[in-house]
């Protein structure tokens, strides 16, 4: 019986949220504005019965906007509300391309004939999900995370301009790294 | 077995959490005091400085609040009380003997999710704040975060996946028999290590450190201040707390009734954290991250293997 | 009297004030007597500003040390008191007098609790202060003294008066903004006066500038850790056993500091109780075990081992080139002449001077030319040869690890003239 105000609340806050990202002049807010965003978007999910996506909506984007904390300190030293600055860039294009793809998700919404529900909602909706992931769809998945996990390591081979001939030395025969930063195994 | 509690369970968490916190607390604040001035001769001078952090509560609430220059007043407001809430939120799922405020089935991933929350209310704080120190101390924080998170997680995951549960009272009911930290040591291990570096706690308290003055509460006074480090007890509390559920058996245990074990248990672990601040100096991140990442990740996932194989062959 | 609940609520809560100590150049006898006086009342010492309740200034005025107090003063919240701390002896007295004037302010703030947004840096004489883009009043005590020609240049656009990082190219490479922060004099567990510029990117450090105060017109005594052999120098005559004890206590007080830094408080707290044994009347005999002891449990942590060695590693060269000739130069042959090695040769010349602690034939020979930080009778005082490494060090070190470095090397800025200064016994209290 909560659950229908809940639902307006979230909804709402999520799209105040969104906003207000547009809002402000700020990094910091702006981020921490759809971090709130998102995270009423994974309540949303959670009222519709499935806990584990919802929360790992929630656990996903706070340590994403975590992390660019780390690129907003990189790029701007400067803290707090010192120097605002305009969130908004390539207005025009941005507008054209945020008004088409609502008008495509609403009419997605619209037009397409939703099933209705066949049999009852499983007692554990997050065993459901793993099996329909982890059963017909693992060659998709393990594809999946191969690639993705394949990016992340180019990424970063072509971001980074020392290599291992950097550190190791041309045979990579050096007993330590030479790095800027000693870690902490002592290779 | 694990029941959600009752509506006025929910009232009581906090002020059992700010107990422990304040026994924690003490605690620490008579072994600190040895440190510097030699043992305490008599029990009156004891108790004197286990209530050091009330005094110290008393002292900063009746100061007077202020501000810095260009100081960002919401963020840091949002940061100051996010900390001790999510603390909160968290040990929503603790069973207390076997019922716990709430049992949801993602028991494990909300306290997870609950936790990297803490991540961003030290930022903020320490962004928000506007003084290079705060800042420096912020974002060591992310630092430490993407440090321990992963091995954390791959111990999360050995709990559940020995339990074949998120729930939180499932993974305590698989432990009847035997406890995990038994066949699964390396995870408990790891977790006690990150239970600490999530608290920014001891050997990890390099964001909030003497070096930067306090780090990311260096510009907090009065209340705010209270609220950011009270929430750092309260986080450290429910981190070592979070352990006994899931490695140490919960509620189990003969002629004690379970919610006393969860005491006892607690109490123990928390003893040992913070005993831990006393014998060693800090971990710095640009040291631990190569360990963490190089030695503690394949441990842990050796670790999550051996316990796959076993639940396969159960 | 009519105290309201309030403020017999605060004045409860004040029994114990933290506090800040403003140590400045020439003031190492008085900050000691401080540091004795303090764990012996149970007060808290106070990070910084924010915390604090109570400032004791100790030092030397006309060092440019009263602006920067001053500094440390605006950024504190009611209720507050000062006082300015010019002789040990005095200290207890003036802790008294102000924490009457403690309890006196917070009677006066008593009935309201205003929130007052503390400037303490107004665009006129903000530059003076923050030398860049202003930080926060907290930001007080890491602040120089005087502005600085590199930045006038980024003019003061942005928000109050604060000028926008620039950018410049990084360690890696990459161009990213670039922030000038001004460390010292007042932070905690830091080298006294002490103002290192640094430009930083991120936790790096891309360059590093020594800034150390002006000889102030007060010297009227030798440098307090060099004192013993300054005198044995003018022909005075100086019992060993009173030099090993101040050479003991000298490193143990930068190991002190060294281990705070660390991050490891217990240790750091009996490092300076064992110094306060070396320096009051323990008995010589009981002194090398409690140095021992202090050696074994800090030899015996893998940890600090592990989070210092190969930081800042100083190579014999550099260090003779310098004309570094203290445990920093010694450290060089043992060890790696790094963090770790110099803390190695602290414990190992602590140890050593413990032993010696009761020997009362007069100091002679090399022994009498050399001071805790090196040889005093070279061509320059062994604090400067300390200060000239620095810089070198420092560049491309990270935040936390500069802080180790600078505190291994631990320059002693009383010691850069050969006498220093000890003000005349005057004390100031304030409340506000």
């Amino acid at each position: 019986m909560t659950d229908g105000p809940l639902f307006w609340v979230l909804g709402v806050s999520a799209v105040v949220g969104g906003v207000s990202v547009f809002r402000f002049d700020s990094m910091a807010r702006a981020t921490y504005a759809l971090l709130f965003s998102l995270l009423c978007v994974g309540g949303e999910v959670m009222l519709l019965g499935l806990d584990y996506l919802g929360v790992v909506i929630v656990l996903m984007m706070t340590v994403e906007m975590a992390v660019m904390g780390v690129f907003m300190i990189m790029y701007m030293m400067n803290p707090a509300g010192l120097t605002p600055m305009p969130m908004l860039h390539n207005r025009r294009g941005a507008t054209v391309i945020s008004l088409v793809v609502l008008a495509g998700l609403t009419a997605g919404i619209l037009l397409v004939p939703w099933p209705s529900r066949r049999g009852r909602p499983p007692a554990d909706a997050t065993e459901q999900l793993g099996l329909s992931l982890m059963g017909p769809q693992m060659l998709t998945m393990m594809t999946l995370g191969m690639a993705l996990f394949a990016t992340i390591v180019a990424t970063v081979v072509l971001a980074t301009r020392r290599g291992r001939y950097d550190r190791l030395g041309d045979g990579l025969g050096a007993r330590h790294a030479d790095d800027p930063v000693r870690g902490g195994v002592g290779r | 077995m694990a029941d959600p509690g009752p509506l006025w369970s929910a009232a009581l968490l906090p002020a059992l959490l700010i107990t422990a916190a304040a026994a924690t607390a003490g605690l620490d604040a008579v072994l600190t005091a040895g440190a510097a001035r030699g043992r305490a001769g008599t029990v009156r001078e004891t108790a004197s400085r286990a209530a050091a952090p009330v005094r110290e509560v008393v002292r900063l609430l009746v100061r007077q609040p202020r501000r810095t220059t260009a100081m960002d007043v919401t963020l840091l407001r949002i940061g100051v009380v996010l900390l001790p809430t999510t603390a909160v939120l968290a040990a929503a799922v603790l069973p207390l003997g076997f019922r716990a405020v709430g049992d949801p089935d993602i028991g494990v991933v909300w306290f997870n999710a609950l936790e990297a929350l803490a991540w961003a209310a030290v930022w903020l704080t320490g962004w928000a704040s506007n003084s290079a120190l705060a800042l420096i101390g912020g974002y060591r924080f992310l630092a430490q975060g993407l440090a321990y998170e992963l091995p954390h997680m791959f111990a999360l995951t050995t709990a559940a996946l020995g339990a074949g549960s998120l729930r939180v009272g499932g993974v305590v009911d698989a432990q009847a028999g035997l406890w995990f930290v038994v066949w699964m040591p390396v995870a408990f291990v790891v977790y006690l290590v990150s239970a600490m570096a999530m608290a920014f706690w001891g050997p990890f308290d390099q964001p909030v450190g003497r070096d930067v003055s306090g780090g990311a509460g260096a510009e907090l006074s009065g209340a705010d201040r209270v609220l950011f480090f009270g929430g750092r007890w309260l986080l450290l509390v429910v981190a070592a707390a979070v352990g006994v559920p899931l490695f140490l058996g919960g509620g189990h245990g003969p002629w004690l009734p379970g919610w006393a074990w969860v005491l006892v248990k607690t109490a123990a672990v928390l003893a040992v954290l913070v005993r831990v601040r006393h014998l060693v100096p800090a971990v710095r991140m640009d040291r631990y991250t190569e360990i963490a990442w190089l030695v503690l990740t394949p441990l842990t996932v050796l670790q999550a293997l051996v316990v796959a194989v076993v639940v396969l062959g159960r | 009297m009519d105290l309201t609940p309030l403020v017999r609520l605060r004045r409860a809560a004040l029994r114990r004030p933290a506090v800040l100590v403003a140590a400045g150049p020439g003031a190492t006898r008085v900050r000691l007597a401080v540091e004795r006086e303090l764990p012996r009342r149970g007060w808290p010492t106070a990070h910084g500003p924010a915390d604090a309740d109570l400032l004791v200034v100790a030092g030397d005025p006309g060092t440019g040390h009263a602006e920067w107090a001053a500094g440390v003063w605006d950024a504190m919240g009611a209720p507050r008191a000062r006082v300015a701390v010019g002789a040990a002896e005095r200290v207890a007295d003036a802790l008294d007098e102000a924490h009457r004037a403690l309890l006196a302010a917070c009677r006066a703030t008593g009935g309201g609790h205003p929130t007052v947004e503390r400037r303490p840096q107004e665009p006129g004489r903000g530059s003076d202060l923050t030398a860049h883009r202003r930080r926060s009043p907290g930001a007080g005590p890491q602040h120089g003294r005087t502005g600085h020609e590199e930045h006038t240049g980024h003019g003061t656009s942005g928000v109050a008066g604060a000028a926008m990082a620039e950018r410049a190219d990084d360690r890696d490479g990459l161009r990213l903004d670039r922030l000038h922060l001004p460390l010292g004099p007042m932070l905690p567990d830091w080298p006294a006066g002490l103002v290192l510029r640094l430009a930083l990117q991120g936790d790096v450090i891309q360059r590093a500038a020594v800034e150390t105060p002006p000889p102030s017109a007060h010297h009227t005594r030798p440098a307090y850790w060099d004192e013993p052999w300054l005198r044995a120098l003018r022909g005075e005559t100086v019992s060993r056993g009173a030099a090993a004890r101040r050479l003991c206590a000298a490193h143990l007080d930068s190991l002190g500091r060294l281990l705070a830094v660390a991050g490891w408080g217990d240790a750091a707290a009996r490092a300076r109780s064992v110094r306060d044994a070396a320096l009051t009347d323990t008995p010589a005999a009981e002194l090398p075990p409690l140095v021992d002891a202090l050696a074994r449990r800090v030899r015996r942590s893998w940890v600090l081992r592990r989070s210092t060695a190969g930081l800042g590693v100083l190579t014999g060269a550099r260090a003779v080139a310098a004309g570094a000739t203290g445990p920093a130069q010694t450290a060089t042959e043992d060890g790696h002449g790094d963090v770790y090695g110099r803390l190695l040769a602290w414990l190992a010349g602590a140890e050593r001077a413990s032993a010696e602690s009761a020997d009362a034939r007069p100091l002679d020979g090399p022994a009498a030319r050399t001071g805790p930080r090196g040889a005093l009778d070279g061509p320059c005082p062994p604090s400067r040869a300390l200060l000239d490494l620095l810089p070198a060090l420092l560049d491309g070190a990270e935040f936390a690890g500069a802080r180790l470095i600078v505190a291994s090397l631990d320059p002693d800025l009383d010691g850069l003239v050969t006498s220093a200064a000890g003000s005349a016994d005057g004390t100031e209290v304030r409340g506000g």
